[in-house]
């Protein structure tokens, strides 16, 4: 199976790493007046005290951790439900920062699942879009050779995705590119709850994936504290806040119950918590709290 | 004389500032190498420099069947290393390290998937404190 996906892949690689040069050409020769303000201008509208936003703009999993817990739930891998990866081209701005979040974490989600032709595709539209903001060099084709070499490893592939994951955001933080980073935040956790909700409507007995979703409750006014704090000056953060909220009402009859039964430590420094164990969300509630992320997921993606 | 004096008084400032932000910057690599061992790094670190008894917030989601790895670095004006106090979603105190004595990192495990908030302080002084968390398949979850 392996070695089929690897002979489809080649030229497929080579062909991609043309295009990539191709476009980086164009791109260096003339760059958009569109592109130029995506580089450049952004950030200098919208941005709000880093310290304002940063402890929430980690609050929620990032792709490569959502991915490497669903390895190991071993969950199936519903190509369906996921992102259209041919329409990366069509966004920029902030958008297309929130859709950068989004092919992420489909990307993470089918590596994760050894689903690597599928990965391949998301990876071309993350590092399609990443071009578009001067990151593509963090996911550039030697990194992606490398990366794809793994693929009988995905412990040190997954290490790699971490790694590529934490530069990304490092350099986005340095080069002041707050609003983008938020969005791609967003765009990550809008897409890692749509992928969750979509696994438990498929096998309802996935217990700790429900749990998950029960979880962001918790996260919810987080997020939503992310996009209150430029509401005002930008139309976009308005309309999300607006479906986020639609979203916390979704989310009123879940209960979380996060009481801890104990919690011990060894001789070793191993601290280890016992939960009690949590109601499991109802088929109802799932389709409750879809409708609304399917909105924002929607104004997300419109292309 | 007096202009001599204010332009060296900024220059050594700015050192200063500039030397106590190269520190901060090299704690998570720094910390990155020495402790997290055969852990995998999930790419997000947490750096706040903590002054007056400030503490700083991280909330993060943990899962069942993997073991986490917890690395609190940095070292304070006093000398102290920098400790946590978690909470559970609800604001439940779980665990203050400083009452399990002095480590340079943590492990935990917990039995279902948490969103735990974790405060990242200082018992005395202050300075630079960052957070590293790493996560490999805990025991169990390997030998199942």
């Amino acid at each position: 199976m392996v070695s089929v996906v690897r002979v489809v892949k080649k030229p497929l690689l080579s062909g991609w790493a043309l295009l990539s040069i191709a476009l980086w050409w164009v791109e260096g020769c003339a760059p958009s007046s569109e592109e130029a303000q995506d580089r450049h201008k952004m950030d200098t509208v919208y941005a709000v005290p880093w310290e304002q936003v940063e402890a929430y703009m980690k609050a929620a999993p990032s792709p490569v951790q959502v991915a490497l817990w669903l390895r190991q739930e071993k969950v199936p891998f519903m190509r369906k439900a996921l992102h259209d990866p041919t329409l990366a081209g069509k966004y920029a701005g902030l958008q297309g920062a929130a859709n950068l979040g989004i092919y992420l974490t489909d990307m993470a989600y089918a590596h994760a699942t050894e689903n690597y032709q599928d990965a391949y595709e998301y990876l071309s539209s993350v590092n399609r879009l990443a071009a578009r903001y001067g990151v593509d060099d963090i996911l550039s084709v030697d990194r992606i050779r490398l990366l794809d070499k793994l693929q009988d490893q995905p412990d040190s592939a997954q290490k790699l995705l971490s790694q590529y994951y934490g530069e990304l955001q490092e350099r986005l933080e340095e080069m002041g590119q707050q609003a983008m980073l938020r969005h791609m935040i967003l765009g990550g956790w809008i897409e890692s709850l749509h992928i969750a909700l979509v696994l438990v409507e498929h096998d309802s007995s996935k217990q700790q994936v429900a749990q998950l979703i029960s979880l962001q409750k918790s996260l919810l006014p987080l997020i939503k504290k992310l996009y209150a704090v430029d509401s005002a000056s930008y139309a976009a953060s308005r309309q999300i806040l607006t479906y986020l909220g639609e979203l916390e009402t979704a989310f009123q009859d879940v209960k979380v119950e996060a009481a801890p039964a104990a919690t011990a430590v060894d001789n070793k420094g191993v601290i280890q918590m016992r939960f009690r164990e949590t109601q499991s969300l109802s088929p109802k509630q799932v389709s409750a709290i879809k409708a609304p992320l399917q909105k924002l997921r929607q104004f997300v993606i419109q292309s | 004389m007096r202009k001599s004096f204010v332009a060296v008084s900024l220059l050594l400032a700015g050192i200063r500032w500039l030397c106590a932000q190269t520190s901060c910057k090299q704690l998570v690599p720094t910390c990155k190498e020495a402790y997290m061992e055969n852990f995998s790094w999930d790419g997000r670190y947490w750096r706040a420099e903590l002054y007056g008894g400030e503490t700083t917030e991280i909330y993060y989601t943990f899962f069942p069947g993997l073991r986490y790895r917890l690395i609190p670095c940095g070292s304070s004006s006093t000398k102290a290393t920098p400790h946590l106090r978690i909470y559970n979603a609800n604001r439940t105190l779980l665990l203050d390290t400083r009452q399990q004595g002095e480590r340079r990192y943590w492990d935990l495990e917990l039995s279902s998937t948490q969103l735990l908030v974790i405060e990242l302080y200082y018992p005395s002084g202050e300075g630079c404190a960052a957070l590293l968390i790493g996560h490999r398949a805990s025991m169990e979850a390997s030998t199942r």
